[in-house]
């Protein structure tokens, strides 16, 4: 279980590399350059991967509805939009506020899909997550 | 690096609050092709069609090259730490920790790395000293994420 969990924070911990490595690249290229190498790598890595463990076509994937295919170009703009922030606000910054989005967006989704919640946490969360967005809200002469 | 991050314009906030919704939209989709095929399969598509993707916009936007050095070869490596991300929360997810658990450990860890390397400027990025506004807001939106994932969910 300690295991696990620690498993579970290194992703966290991999989400955060990532992006700040690709930001170092987007420093000397641009963003979306970083984002394409990105996302070959990623491709020829898992490729390996699947060909080690086997398996990649297992399952009905064919079965699954057209949309569930769009990840991948909203997966190259998100790359892209976090290699340009993070030379820009910082990766704490860049982490916080893109977690504060798709906490947000997460709920709406939810609610838009009809997914079961409870409406009082949500409330409460999406409140706390948008006075930590007042906290640091953009305003001049600062500090 | 001497130029300190700044504090975020108002569409730097924008931005990443937008790719914080570009990520929901791609956890629906991604999540939805794992629920047929396998996790590697979930995984392996979006790389595909996102380098092809990438490439495409790469030739019709034909982005300036902020330097003309060829950047050290470690910084192409991106994404092999991006892959190794969705095999580790693939493996976490389907333990007692649960698809809850897994996100918010992951998100703990994604913080204290972030604010590590803002610290001691990692990878030559530029160096941030987070300020007393910045823990604050940390603390807000990592309670409110923490309330939203463990209570949000079950009515």
């Amino acid at each position: 279980m300690i295991g696990f969990a620690a498993l579970a924070v290194l992703a966290g911990v991999l989400v955060g590399l990532s992006r700040q490595i690709n930001g170092r690249l987007a420093l000397s290229t641009s963003a979306m350059e970083s984002s394409f190498w990105n996302h070959l790598i990623g491709l020829i890595f898992i490729t390996l991967a699947a060909m080690a463990f086997g398996g990649l076509f297992a399952g009905e994937p064919a079965a699954s509805p057209w949309w569930a295919y769009l990840g991948g170009p909203v997966g190259v703009i998100f790359i892209a939009a976090g290699s340009w922030l993070i030379a820009r606000i910082g990766a704490a910054q860049t982490a916080m506020l893109i977690i504060a989005g798709q906490m947000i967006s997460g709920v709406v989704l939810d609610i838009i899909l009809g997914a079961p919640g409870n409406p009082l946490a949500r409330s409460i969360g999406v409140a706390l997550i948008l006075a930590g967005m007042w906290v640091t809200r953009p305003t001049r002469n600062r500090d | 690096m001497t130029h300190a991050a700044d504090a975020p314009r108002f569409y730097h906030f924008a931005a990443a609050f937008g790719a914080g919704g570009l990520l929901s939209l791609m956890v629906l989709f991604n999540g939805t092709l794992a629920a047929y095929g396998s996790l590697f399969f979930a995984s392996w598509v979006p790389h595909l069609t996102g380098s092809v993707a990438a490439l495409a916009l790469l030739l019709f936007l034909r982005p300036k090259r902020a330097a003309t050095v060829r950047p050290p070869l470690w910084t192409y490596l991106g994404g092999v730490s991006g892959a190794l991300t969705v095999m580790l929360t693939s493996a976490t997810m389907n333990t007692a920790l649960a698809l809850s658990g897994t996100i918010a450990l992951g998100l703990a860890g994604q913080v204290l790395f972030s604010l590590f390397a803002d610290i001691r400027g990692l990878f030559g990025l530029p160096q941030k000293m987070p300020g007393t506004r910045d823990y604050l807001s940390l603390a807000l939106i990592t309670a409110g994420s923490l309330i939203i994932i463990f209570f949000g969910g079950a009515a």
